[in-house]
């Protein structure tokens, strides 16, 4: 079993931010599992692991000079909801899997482990959140992704 | 951050050749100010790098920076390389075509024909020679910033040669804070060369750097012009930070992924 899965994902920040979409080819998403994820190079990947696995997303922007980093991944329940939606602390910090406006995105490592209690062949959707400079029109949302649990591997 | 760092070094070419100096004649300005950077435009600017490290220590982020000359005064660096060339060309030609009109006018216009040999004359415009010595674009004509001939040379306003950086210096290079390197490019707008550096983001603080800049003087040299450089020098800052990496999820530590231990209907 490959100890990790890389998820990279490529954006092409000033075709996002001119369509205010992520969609029609401002990005595409890969992966490097061995496993047979299905939607390469699409917004909707959906990428085969493992538990005990770790999986790590990042970023690239396809114009080295512009700024996109990743301000949150939620998994999303099958409505489509965030399924781990907690009312934000009474303290006023982001809920777990978000960054506050103003926070060094750079320093996040957007790493985690496949947990053993995925329930092996369903594709798990998340929500990947972008945001390209701070802007009023500076966050992305894209709901398209998953993770699908290929059972234990040898 | 993977975001390389831009930063323009914006010269105003005529005052700096009239004044002997880059002070107050250099406007800067960079893509972080986002990150914090201070003075954009002006020609105080500090440039913030934010770096990052692992729990290990390491540099978790690798800072690039690149310089871009631009001269202000200039034909827009946009336009196609060959330009200049092609214009002194085709007035070159221009001047031909007119001269075997002249040659082929009726007789008896010889007073009109004076007059018109001025005029072919203003059109032919000024070459600029060419000099190993002195250096600089060569093959060229004096153009004025819409791509016109310039006649007199001397006193009218001409399109200068961007200017080029020839060094990067100073503490923040001394202290092997800044790795700066001139590399061979394919983009010409840039002629072919820009200056690089990558930062070691392992020790904070503001540091300053000099810019080497050299700038070309049109002057007239044994009955002939040619562009005569002039070096001069300016002064900037990096301000460099750096925070610990950190695991996007938990804030902390590295967990397992986020999803709910919940059987989905299948």
């Amino acid at each position: 079993m490959k100890p990790k899965v890389n998820i990279v994902v490529l954006v092409d920040v000033i075709g996002a931010l001119s369509d205010d979409t992520l969609h029609n080819g401002n990005l595409s998403i890969v992966d490097d599992s061995a496993l047979r994820s299905t939607g390469q190079g699409t917004t909707e990947l959906c990428t085969v692991v493992s538990p005990g696995q770790v999986v790590g997303w990042s970023v690239l922007a396809v114009d080295l000079q512009t700024p996109v980093e990743i301000r949150s991944i939620t998994f999303l329940d099958p409505e489509g909801r965030p399924a781990a939606a907690e009312p934000p602390a009474a303290d006023g910090a982001p809920p777990a899997g978000e960054s506050s406006a103003g926070e060094q995105l750079d320093l996040d490592d957007w790493t985690a482990v496949v947990p053993p209690w995925m329930t092996p062949g369903v594709p798990y959707r998340y929500r990947l959140e972008l945001r390209m400079h701070e802007g009023p029109h500076s966050l992305f949302e894209l709901d398209t992704p998953a993770l699908l649990c290929g059972g234990p591997q040898n | 951050m993977t975001q390389q760092l831009a930063i323009i070094v914006l010269v105003d070419v005529g005052n700096a050749l009239a004044s002997r100096t880059l002070d107050d004649n250099v406007y800067l300005f960079d893509n972080m100010k986002l990150h914090g950077s201070e003075g954009e435009g002006t020609g105080d600017l500090v440039t913030v790098l934010n770096g990052s490290y692992w729990n290990d220590g390491s540099q978790g982020t690798e800072l690039v920076l690149n310089w871009l000359p631009y001269s202000l005064g200039s034909i827009p660096p946009t336009v196609p390389r060959g330009y200049q060339v092609q214009r002194a060309r085709q007035s070159d030609q221009q001047a031909l075509r007119e001269l075997a009109e002249l040659g082929s006018a009726p007789a008896g216009t010889g007073a009109g024909s004076a007059a018109e040999l001025s005029r072919i004359r203003r059109n032919v415009g000024t070459p600029v020679s060419s000099t190993l010595r002195a250096g600089g674009p060569a093959g060229r004509k004096v153009l004025d910033v819409t791509g016109q001939i310039v006649t007199d040379a001397g006193a009218s306003v001409h399109s200068v040669p961007a200017p080029i950086i020839t060094d990067i210096v100073g503490e923040a290079v001394d202290q092997k804070i800044m790795y700066p390197a001139e590399y061979g490019s394919p983009d010409l707008v840039t002629d072919g060369w820009y200056w690089s550096a990558t930062v070691d983001s392992s020790r904070p603080g503001t540091y300053s750097y000099t810019m080497d800049i050299q700038i070309h003087d049109l002057v007239e040299r044994d009955g002939a012009w040619v562009w005569q450089p002039v070096n001069l020098s300016c002064e900037s800052r990096i301000k460099v930070t750096s925070g610990p990496k950190r695991n996007g999820f938990t804030k902390a530590g590295m967990g397992p992924l986020p999803v709910a231990p919940v059987t989905f209907p299948l």
